[in-house]
């Protein structure tokens, strides 16, 4: 069969489209992160009791008292986990991208209902939509769009728009053709027959349609938490790949509880908002007897009323309440070097990424700069550094194991130099597993370890190395299966496995926590098969490097031994999830002299 | 002028209709094509509905009886042929122009009720109204009277759902009521009704009918009702029209085995009429003797006894063929007039009367019944046989004329 080279075709789309259409990426950019910085200033202003009582009494409304008790406490509970302002990101998110996404699959469901042709052309892309793995146009949409909300938005509608065209399609398609014919029989023109008949009939379904869009938008904010964009997503997508199983679990508990609240939310107005929605409602509150007040609902007027009142509390409050929060920290004339100029950091969550991002944040923030550190998906980061949405990246590992991406963006990037050496991949196993110094000590050994090594993902360079050189180098290729998994699922399994002390291989790297928690020997590789290792570099955008210079000149100087490394990670993880930063200056605190170190000011 | 006229239609679905319709002109059969993947559904079809009569179109399923009638609103456009609405040419009008014939001169009354489920009964009843953009208060008023017309005042607020099918369908028929539309299309407007109610429903169209003087093309599978409902009957097979005629012409004088098949099971005494089945009466005057009664009775052999009619054309009595001969043979003395001879037990009965009215009139005589007109005058005359032989099987010799009378019988309307 010839080879189609459609990877490279569609590249080389991608290319042009950047090229070209950049004007159009920019003003669609913008749009959307207006849009959700308007829904975001307004959920997340006001304080978070004030905003529960408004989305309670927005349930209350739309469904009565228990919702609205119900609703009240699941909000309460949220802000007690500390997750509040994720979750209004999150909700911001959901209202923008679901909003787009029914004001483009709503339109776009009449049409296909009413054109076969249309339905034609429109099904198989709705089903390319919908089964695309979302990374697959994630890093273009970064390339595009930049990192951050706006990916996470397009990825959003990508999903969540189908489920609307469909829903829509079929709803309209389901009214019984005889009402469709006694309309047209009537003289009602085609767009009358639309508003008058079709749509008020297949209302109840495009609602289920608007509904799932809602679910499935949320369903996707962890995706949207790998390329930048805040909310609950970054703090799950955090806690999975840190194994933090506490947080993990008080971010899913926050989602679930959006979840529910959106749900009902949406089901409820369907009920409102079509005819035969209200009707049965009706019926239903007349039919039953009983707890009269568990169905009293305020009248719309009364709803409205009420969540005005609420929201102009919240704006009054936000505006006196607000400017209280610019404690900047106190710089001295002499080290105000950056002047206020930003620089915006990015980090993935391995450990020794953070430690670095934040420890430059807490040192260029001392020397009058403004540092904003994120958190990506490494493929998301390294594509952000390229098309200037980020500054510096300061955990490339160079030469080896992130080598596609400077072969890829290599032009756009300005390489600062290593400031850590030297990584080293390896095979690694508890150390109560005695007799295991050496790859070569695991021949034989295989039934003990399940004939497993408990790999990471299945593309990483690492695994490739361990299956076509490492294993058959020790003659362990017919004895051990290396199973793929996740960086998190494999440290999962470690941590299982170590708690109950059973014996266990897993794929592993230094530097890592994994160390500095569990007591584990590197199994040392005397044949020199995982090769000479990597360091670990800072990058620069080309531009950004250049315009920054002091902080790049900086970061070329910058060196960390091992142990400032595994003093600083402990720290920092002793501070708690989510406090790198009060970790770094705890840090910075036991190792004084340490920023004008890193930061020499001139003369001074 | 006919209120609709219907020239040669020819409905073909499918692949090249156009085609099919050659072919089918050419002499091809419905099933030929059939093989070829397009459907006849209409056939040549042609016709005219006068104002103000109820025409009904009567076929089994398959038969392209809905086809035709969604072609006489523009729903349907024919692939060859013409649809005159008062004289225009429906083909030949822009679909705007068509949605507003239909929404002010033609309405239609659905199988299935084709109620609006997310309005209630008045909105529903109101909605041709709204589409012709009346304002509120007139389409609301209007409506409720329609429904009262219908016999649903009161029911305004109740919801399609709430009603029984009786009361959905007089729902739809208000719904085509109210734009005062003069042409009513009623598609098995009564089909999914039960028995009892569907026979309420037809009466009361009929008596709506005689108010409002409608021009009404009903669609129908049930012969009864068609024969019950219609002024004229237009019977399809196949998508052809096998016969159009009066329920008498087609039950009397079926057009061919089919439509004679069609009506054998037909309750004929409920269908024929007095008129449909009486003879020219032999009349004599009172004052004339046996000798010009025998005369009269020669000149008609089936001919029994004569009637007696005064100065106006009224019966007043009768003479059989024995009375006359007797008086004429008998006594030779030629003193006794009509007058003096004739029996005086008349039982007169309308055109209108359905053969099951006749039967009792019938047996309280032996002489033949006399068939009056409104002023009393004699029209026709039915004597017991020929009574018996109209409810007995069509295809007797009593009742079956020859073809090229049914011929002439479908020629004839076709070119009324």
């Amino acid at each position: 069969m010839p080879r189609i080279h459609l990877g490279n075709w569609a590249e080389d789309a991608v290319n042009w489209l950047t090229d070209h259409l950049s004007w159009l990426f920019d003003f669609i950019s913008s749009v959307v992160n207006g849009m959700y910085d308007g829904v975001e200033w307004v959920l997340g202003g006001p304080s978070p009791l004030l905003m529960a009582g408004i989305l309670a009494l927005l349930a209350f409304w739309m469904r009565g008292l228990p919702a609205g008790v119900v609703a009240f406490v699941g909000f309460a509970l949220i802000d007690s986990l500390a997750q509040w302002d994720q979750a209004m990101q999150s909700l911001s998110l959901v209202v923008v991208s679901g909003a787009a996404a029914i004001v483009l699959a709503v339109p776009l469901g009449i049409w296909a209902a009413r054109r076969d042709t249309a339905a034609l052309v429109i099904r198989p892309v709705l089903d390319v939509m919908q089964t695309l793995p979302a990374f697959v146009y994630l890093i273009p949409a970064i390339i595009f769009f930049s990192l951050g909300t706006v990916p996470a938005v397009i990825a959003t509608i990508v999903f969540a728009a189908p489920v609307g065209v469909r829903m829509t399609e079929l709803g309209i398609r389901q009214v019984d053709p005889e009402l469709v014919e006694a309309a047209d029989a009537f003289g009602t023109p085609p767009l009358g027959t639309l508003l008058r008949v079709q749509l008020p009939l297949a209302l109840p379904t495009i609602m289920a349609g608007v509904n799932q869009v809602i679910m499935l938008a949320l369903s996707m904010v962890v995706i949207g938490g790998m390329v930048g964009a805040a909310g609950l997503g970054a703090t799950v997508f955090g806690a999975i790949s840190q194994v933090d199983i506490g947080l993990g679990f008080e971010g899913g508990v926050s989602v679930v509880v959006l979840a529910i609240y959106l749900d009902r939310i949406t089901g409820a107005l369907g009920d409102h908002v079509s005819p035969l929605g209200r009707r049965a409602l009706a019926r239903r509150g007349s039919a039953a007897g009983g707890m009269r007040v568990l169905r009293y609902r305020p009248r719309p007027a009364v709803g409205v009323c009420g969540v005005t009142v609420l929201a102009l509390v919240a704006c009054c409050m936000g505006v006196f309440a607000g400017n209280g929060n610019g404690s900047a920290p106190h710089v001295s004339a002499a080290a105000n070097v950056g002047k206020g100029q930003s620089v915006r950091i990015g980090s993935f969550n391995w450990d020794e990424s953070i430690a670095s991002s934040y420890l430059w944040q807490e040192v260029l923030e001392q020397r009058g700069y403004k540092p904003a550190v994120s958190t990506y998906d490494p493929g998301a980061a390294f594509t952000g550094l390229a098309t200037g949405s980020l500054d510096y990246l300061t955990d490339a590992w160079l030469p080896t194991t992130h080598a596609s991406y400077l072969k890829q963006y290599g032009k756009d990037y300005t390489d600062l130099g290593a400031w850590y050496d030297r990584t080293s991949l390896e095979v690694a196993v508890p150390s109560y597993v005695k007799g295991v110094r050496t790859m070569a000590d695991l021949k034989g050994r295989s039934a003990e370890f399940g004939g497993k090594i408990i790999g990471i993902e299945p593309g990483a360079g690492e695994m490739k190395l361990l299956r076509s050189t490492v294993l058959p180098g020790y003659g362990l290729d017919k004895d051990y299966q290396v199973v793929s998994s996740s960086t998190a699922s494999m440290l999962a399994e470690l941590k299982r496995d170590y708690a109950q002390k059973k014996p266990v291989a897993v794929v592993l790297w230094s530097p890592h926590w994994a160390y500095s928690t569990y007591d584990l020997t590197k199994l040392a590789d005397p044949q020199g098969l995982w090769g000479p290792g990597d360091s670990v570099h800072d990058l620069a955008n080309k531009a950004s490097g250049a315009k920054l210079s002091q902080v790049s000149a900086w970061m070329r100087t910058f060196h960390m031994t091992e142990a400032q490394l595994g003093s600083l990670e402990a720290t920092i993880q002793g501070a708690g999830q989510g406090n790198a930063a009060q970790g770094v200056r705890k840090w910075i605190g036991q190792n004084p002299g340490i920023v004008d170190k890193m930061a020499p000011i001139n003369g001074g | 002028m006919s209120k609709l006229v219907i020239e040669q239609v020819f409905k073909v679905f499918g692949r090249k209709p156009k085609e099919g319709v050659r072919r089918l002109q050419g002499g091809a059969q419905r099933q030929e094509l059939r093989e070829g993947g397009t459907t006849a559904a209409v056939i040549d079809a042609s016709f005219t509905v006068e104002p103000g009569e109820i025409f009904v179109v009567m076929g089994l399923s398959g038969s392209g009886k809905s086809t035709l009638l969604r072609m006489l609103n523009g729903l349907l456009e024919p692939t060859s042929g013409r649809v005159l609405f008062d004289g225009r040419d429906l083909t030949a009008l822009s679909s705007k122009a068509l949605r507003d014939m239909r929404s002010r001169q033609i309405s239609m009354v659905f199988q299935h009720f084709a109620l609006f489920p997310h309005r209630n009964v008045l909105e529903n009843a109101a909605y041709g109204l709204e589409v012709q953009g009346r304002p509120r208060e007139e389409r609301e008023q209007r409506a409720t009277e329609a429904l009262a017309l219908v016999g649903l005042a009161g029911w305004e607020r109740s919801w399609p759902d709430e009603l029984s099918g009786g009361m959905q369908q007089r729902v739809g028929l208000a719904r085509a009521l109210a734009t005062e539309a003069d042409v009513l299309l009623m598609d098995e407007s009564f089909s999914a009704l039960d028995p009892l109610i569907r026979r309420d429903m037809q009466d009361q169209l009929l008596e709506l009918q005689q108010r409002l003087h409608k021009t009404i093309v009903f669609i129908t599978h049930d012969l009864n009702e068609a024969m019950h409902l219609g002024d004229r009957i237009a019977v399809m097979r196949d998508g052809r029209i096998a016969q159009v005629g009066t329920a008498a012409d087609i039950l009397v004088a079926p057009a061919d085995d089919y439509v004679a098949s069609f009506v054998q099971d037909v309750d004929r005494s409920r269908v024929l009429t007095a008129g449909s089945i009486m003879a020219e009466p032999v009349t004599v005057t009172p004052a004339c003797g046996p000798d010009v009664a025998m005369r009269a009775l020669d000149t008609d052999d089936d001919a029994h006894a004569a009637f007696v009619v005064g100065p106006g054309g009224e019966p007043v009595g009768t003479v059989t063929e024995e009375q006359v001969s007797e008086a004429l043979h008998g006594h030779h003395d030629g003193g006794h007039t009509m007058a003096d001879l004739m029996a005086t037990d008349l039982v007169t009965t309308g055109a209108d009367t359905t053969l099951a009215g006749l039967l009792t009139p019938a047996s309280r005589t032996t002489l033949p019944l006399a068939v009056v007109d409104e002023t009393g005058r004699l029209t026709g005359v039915i004597s017991t046989g020929a009574l018996l032989a109209a409810l007995g099987d069509p295809s007797g010799p009593a009742a079956a004329p020859d073809c090229g009378d049914s011929g002439a019988t479908a020629k004839e309307v076709a070119s009324a």
